[in-house]
């Protein structure tokens, strides 16, 4: 009888261990944060604005039935002097534990790039264990931090997850962006021969209207976030932007394209023949004799025959090679605008540095604390392009050739 | 000593994932920077040496456990009191162990939950299996081990199809030189995690052939070394130097860079599960070595009946050892290696070796004289 005693007793002290819930968070008690924004304030302190989702809302519209009435995301903003007094003054206003770990975009206001820097933002998140590392980090440019993360949107609901997709879309396509996380911004901030470049949002249309539900109700809504140029960082501070072609040719330094377009004048028309760049492979190399440097750039790319607005003669490999150097040329263009207005903002956002570094350990040394203003900024650039045309699409020569 | 016996497999399956146990949470030889791997690699070496050292003086004695052999070789007063030093020493590392996973799974996920409740935790499974005896903990060696690298087998084809792997954050290679790399060989990886398998000295006596030893300690070592070489490499190659140098736990920070056709990713389980696998043979194969040798020391029978208080002191200490993380790493760093490690790593077996050396010579002088 004792020993059945004994063991009832132990088994009843087991299930204090089973139950599992020290620290126990039901998940209608989570507030899942989809996206942070951040701002300054007119007093200098750091403003979080917060998107949360509303997961009723985000599941009902997919299923097309039951709720989906009302906004995927509800935001919220708080003021304080450093990221986590933020995160707990959201307590605030917010009914629920702050979740972050399906954060996975961080908005910075350009005013709070370029007067603070990113410096003394980005430890919260990299130290926090929940919040993940891979986040998207995107600037807003020209527009509130606040605001983008405001601004509903269609197609996808969650606003976070359209930026996100956005930047990678048009990464993978047109080329001018860079799906930048935060674990390679806190790379490149520590990098001694890197500096960070960060995608640039803009919000087209007015927030006021972003907000209501009635922006996506429209086949073309009022408001909506738009990839808008690359954000030149310089110890930690935004020093610039380069956009469009100039933002291609960077991402392109990078050896981050992977497809995009490009057009070159032929017969006295404009941007008449159009490539499909299908592949590309750039390397950089840097060389250090007598106190100047030397960028090499080496950009190796195939491509199909897009789009003809002129007559040429696409069966034939003369005209082909003929186009391959028009090409190349263009490319060319595009990165050393690129570079110029680099050293012309004297940050090496290329990390034509680090290639010091790994070519010429003994000399990075040495010249490491003033690379950017002694060498990168008055470096001369090298750049070698081969472009090779491989087809023409379903045509050979353009109908253009017989048209009357 | 037990009446047990275990196969060279499992003990194979031992010595990796004890070397694996801990070894994976830190980053191993980070001073020499991107040349870490070849600290590595230079530990391994001292590894196999120290290995080498404990080997001839398991050949002197292939039958007994070190405590016994010490009696031998130091007489009776001086040997006991070596052998319980080492058992001192085995319990104060079991703590240290215990320590550091403790401080993990607070760090990274429970992070309300009190030190005390995650160790007790540990420690109880710990010591339960220690009380089953070396066949248990082996055959449960065996059996993880497939486990251990099916995840790692995963794990790195992941990482690869993520796309983060950049082999020019390895270069340049010996940046200043050797020096920085014999010194963090000499100050670290020589004694954590190599030369810790002087606990094996212990274990070994088990192995049912014991011809085999030898190369299947060996090969355990090389295997051991190669692997923490290869996640060292593909941490600083996927981190850079300097996040490496920051990280607490730099695998942990790799595995969270996976990121595979959009829904692979947040695979923070796979760090977790390895980390707790390793941790559990570590710590259980130091209880119990101290276990079996403090029972040999003292003729308790049967040994097991020093686990649970033995693992009430391991629990204690690992409580007590340190008032915060920093302090606890910053010991195992700076204090540990030269106090501790070198004289029960290095210097104590090879003067044991030489005095075995002698007095076995004496003996067989008298034996054929």
């Amino acid at each position: 009888m004792k020993r059945r005693i004994g063991i009832f007793l132990m088994v009843c002290l087991q299930l204090l261990l089973l139950t599992g819930c020290w620290s126990k968070k039901e998940l209608n008690d989570l507030a899942l944060v989809s996206a942070v924004g951040l701002d300054l304030n007119k007093q200098g302190k750091y403003v979080g604005t917060f998107q949360f989702v509303n997961p009723g809302n985000v599941t009902g519209s997919f299923q097309g039935g039951g709720g989906g009435q009302g906004n995927a995301v509800s935001v919220y903003s708080a003021t304080g002097d450093n990221i986590d007094e933020i995160s707990r003054r959201m307590a605030t206003k917010v009914s629920r534990n702050l979740y972050y770990a399906h954060a996975n975009l961080v908005v910075i206001s350009d005013k709070l790039a370029k007067k603070k820097g990113v410096l003394p933002i980005l430890d919260a998140f990299d130290r926090d264990a929940t919040f993940r590392n891979t986040a998207t980090v995107v600037i807003a440019h020209d527009a509130k931090a606040a605001d983008l993360i405001k601004t509903l949107t269609a197609i996808d609901k969650l606003p976070a997850n359209k930026v996100i997709k956005l930047l990678r879309f048009s990464e993978r396509v047109w080329g001018a962006s860079l799906n930048i996380m935060m674990i390679d911004v806190i790379k490149d901030l520590t990098d001694d021969g890197k500096q960070p470049l960060i995608s640039g949002f803009n919000l087209k249309g007015s927030s006021s209207t972003g907000e209501k539900v009635s922006n996506i109700m429209q086949s073309t809504p009022q408001a909506a976030p738009v990839v808008d140029g690359l954000a030149l960082f310089k110890h930690g501070k935004l020093v610039g932007w380069i956009d469009g072609k100039k933002a291609r040719g960077a991402v392109w330094t990078l050896n981050k394209i992977k497809k995009t377009e490009i057009n070159i004048n032929k017969k006295g028309r404009k941007e008449a023949i159009a490539l499909e760049v299908i592949r590309q492979n750039t390397s950089i190399s840097t060389s250090v004799k007598n106190r100047t440097a030397q960028l090499n750039v080496r950009v190796e790319t195939e491509g199909n025959i897009g789009e003809t607005k002129v007559p040429v003669n696409l069966k034939d490999p003369h005209v082909i090679a003929d186009l391959e150097k028009g090409f190349e040329k263009q490319v060319k263009s595009e990165i050393k605008a690129a570079i110029k207005e680099a050293q012309a903002k004297k940050t090496d956002i290329f990390g034509f540095g680090d290639a010091v570094h790994r070519s010429q350990p003994e000399t990075w040394k040495r010249i490491s604390k003033n690379w950017d203003e002694d060498y990168f900024a008055k470096a001369n650039v090298k750049v070698k392009v081969d472009v090779f045309v491989r087809r023409t699409g379903l045509r050979n020569n353009s109908f253009l050739s017989g048209a009357k | 000593m037990e009446k047990a016996k275990i196969t060279a497999y499992q003990l194979f399956a031992l010595v990796l994932l004890f070397e694996l146990g801990s070894a994976l949470l830190v980053a191993l030889g980070i001073e020499a920077k991107q040349d870490a791997w070849i600290v590595i690699l230079l530990g391994m070496i001292g590894g196999l040496l120290i290995f080498f050292v404990c080997y001839r003086l398991y050949c002197f004695y292939p039958d007994c456990l070190p405590t016994e052999y010490l009696q031998k070789i130091m007489g009776k007063g001086l040997g006991k009191s070596a052998s319980f030093l080492y058992m001192l020493y085995f319990v104060y590392l079991a703590a240290r162990v215990l320590r550091d996973f403790g401080a993990m799974l607070l760090t990274f996920a429970y992070i309300e939950t009190p030190l005390f409740i995650a160790n007790t935790l540990m420690i109880l499974v710990i010591v339960y299996s220690v009380s089953k005896g070396i066949e248990v903990l082996a055959r449960t060696g065996e059996l993880f081990l497939v486990f251990i690298y099916f995840l790692a087998g995963s794990g790195v084809l992941l990482v690869l199809f993520s796309g983060v792997v950049d082999l020019h954050n390895l270069q340049p290679v010996l940046e200043n030189g050797w020096k920085p790399i014999i010194k963090s060989t000499v100050k670290e990886t020589i004694y954590f995690p190599f030369g810790e398998l002087i606990v094996f000295t212990m274990i070994i006596p088990y192995l049912r052939d014991s011809k085999k030893v030898r190369n299947v300690s060996i090969i355990g070592i090389i295997v051991s070394g190669i692997s923490l070489m290869l996640v060292m490499v593909f941490n600083i190659s996927i981190l850079g130097v300097k996040l490496t140098e920051r990280s607490q736990f730099p695998l942990l920070t790799t595995i969270q860079t996976i990121q595979v056709a959009d829904f692979l990713e947040r695979l923070d389980v796979y760090f977790m599960i390895a980390l707790i696998v390793g941790g559990f043979f570590k710590v259980a194969l130091f209880i119990y070595a101290a276990v079996i040798g403090t029972a040999n020391i003292f003729t308790v029978t049967p040994p097991s009946r020093l686990c649970y208080p033995i693992g009430l002191v391991v629990l204690l200490l690992s409580m007590t050892m340190a008032s915060n993380f920093p302090e606890h790493l910053k010991e195992g760093i700076s204090i540990v290696p030269f106090l501790l490690h070198l004289p029960f790593q290095i210097i104590f077996p090879v003067l044991l070796l030489g005095m075995a050396y002698l007095k076995n010579r004496k003996h067989k002088k008298q034996g054929t004289g």
